[in-house]
């Protein structure tokens, strides 16, 4: 079965951008995870396009940092989903759920986040 | 992920040249380690049940709670794996411990072949896959000749040499065809000149050729001029080198069935492969896969195979945004034929089929096969 529901958008109105880390701490075709708040986010660097999205598996929470990114999509590495990094859908069982994605922009060299 | 019916197993890589299999099912209770129709990457194969993982050599890694598991010999509980043997970047799968190896199989004059189209320099441009409406033998015999084209597709028949096709086989698992483009069929001759043959060329993908000028000049033949254009033009868009590629090798389609679901189209204009696999829940559909392969860029840099397009199974070929509208509609319209086959075969009053002794030599290498491994005979 795969979902389509697609990833959790920002409620509006829109929160605030949050600092995440300079542009060149992920250049293309690396990622980085950090922890915002409560929630871990991943930025993503990869088709010549960033992207922010939930740094945890919907499936059993486990890290996607490590997941193989391919056709903006990221396979989670313990067991296997694979996830839309755009939309944040999740297009292979074992997920069913998508994971969340946020807006992401870059300001005076810095990754932006909007949880 | 590498399913055959209900088989499924986990291809890797471990090293650089060391390619595995994996039976995907967990040894504690038989989940599938990793869901059907997924690839990826990682350190481990883990369970999603219970959390027992192994290593990516197959060796165990963890079983949760092992003072529960004191009875569980660890040497004997790594992955059972099938036989794996590497081909022009092709990774192929043996269940059979006792088969021979794969050189052996493929028979000499094929493995010369191979290393000759060096298809391990090519890369998954796209790929296509669909439900076909009919068992899988009926699904792969409906590519091995050329003999349907003129009365099938008729809008390609006046630049294919339909039934001037050459066939060969290999062994007892190999066999192929080379039919000419470019040149009329012998079925139309006298009715059409090199300009119209010209005019009605399709490739695999016409838009290399871009809005080049098609007028040809006295004497002038469509296939030279088509394989003028399409070295010139396709070395270009594509960023590849075809100095050491002859005129046929450019233009013609050369089709090799690997005896049981491969067929590799080794050429440069149908750069294809594609893939035949009984569907798992019903003898009378087919699951179809359609690769197009390009030569690696001279750069040396390799683009990500593509993503799969799944078509559902009354999608027309032309709604898959890979493949060219003219191409879409040559696979629809075998599509159609697939449809009735599997419905007249289930009609007829006449046991079996009657084949032609030249032109389906490769349904009948094919048949032969089949019976051998299906009956012994």
């Amino acid at each position: 079965m795969t979902s389509k529901t697609p990833g959790k958008k920002p409620a509006e109105p829109l929160g605030e951008f949050t600092r995440f880390c300079p542009l060149a701490d992920v250049p293309a075709g690396t990622r980085k995870a950090l922890k915002m708040g409560d929630s871990w986010v991943l930025v993503i660097n990869a088709n010549d396009r960033l992207f922010a999205v939930a740094g945890l598996c919907s499936h059993q929470a486990k890290p996607l940092l490590n997941g193989r990114v391919r056709n903006c999509r990221i396979t989670c590495p313990v067991h296997g989903a694979r996830f839309d990094l755009a939309t944040g859908e999740a297009l292979d069982l074992p997920a069913t759920k998508p994971i969340a994605t946020y807006d992401l922009r870059v300001v005076d060299g810095w990754i932006e986040v909007c949880l | 992920m590498y399913d055959i019916g209900r088989h499924s197993f986990i291809v890797t890589r471990v090293a650089a040249d060391d390619v595995r299999a994996y039976y995907n099912a967990c040894l504690h209770r038989s989940t599938k380690l990793r869901a059907s129709g997924t690839d990826g990457s990682t350190q481990e194969f883990k369970c999603p049940f219970h959390g027992w993982s192994w290593n990516l050599d197959g060796s165990l890694n963890e079983i949760v709670c092992d003072w529960d598991f004191q009875h569980v010999d660890r040497d004997k509980f790594s992955l059972p794996e099938a036989r794996v043997e590497l081909l022009g970047g092709f990774v192929f799968i043996n269940m059979d411990k006792d088969a021979p190896t794969l050189a052996d199989y493929l028979g000499p004059e094929f493995m010369a072949h191979m290393k000759a189209w060096r298809l391990e320099d090519r890369y998954i441009q796209s790929h296509v896959m669909k439900t076909l409406p009919a068992n899988w033998k009926l699904s792969m015999e409906a590519f091995m000749e050329a003999y349907h084209v003129i009365n099938t597709h008729p809008q390609v028949a006046v630049s294919n040499a339909d039934a001037n096709s050459q066939y060969d086989t290999y062994g007892e698992h190999v066999n192929r065809f080379i039919s000419t483009l470019g040149v009329l069929s012998p079925h139309l001759k006298g009715q059409y000149s090199e300009q119209d043959v010209l005019d009605q060329f399709t490739i695999g993908d016409s838009s290399v050729l871009g809005d080049s000028e098609r007028k040809l000049g006295e004497g002038e033949t469509a296939r030279q001029r088509m394989a003028d254009m399409m070295r010139e033009m396709f070395e270009a868009s594509t960023n590849t080198d075809l100095s050491g590629v002859s005129d046929s090798e450019l233009l013609d389609c050369f089709s090799y069935t690997l005896f049981p679901n491969t067929f590799l189209f080794a050429g440069i204009s149908l750069p294809m492969v594609y893939r035949f696999l009984p569907h798992p829940e019903d003898h009378r559909k087919t699951l179809f896969e359609l690769l197009f392969l390009r030569p690696v860029p001279v750069d040396g840099n390799r683009p990500d195979p593509a993503e799969p397009t799944r078509l559902a199974e009354d999608q027309s070929f032309t709604e898959a945004q890979e493949i060219d509208p003219g191409f879409g509609e040559i696979m629809d319209q075998d599509t159609e034929n697939l449809l009735l086959q599997q419905q007249g075969c289930e009609a007829t009053a006449k046991p079996g089929i009657t084949l032609g002794s030249y032109q389906e030599i490769r349904v009948r290498h094919f048949e032969r096969a089949v019976s051998r491994y299906v009956d012994g005979g």
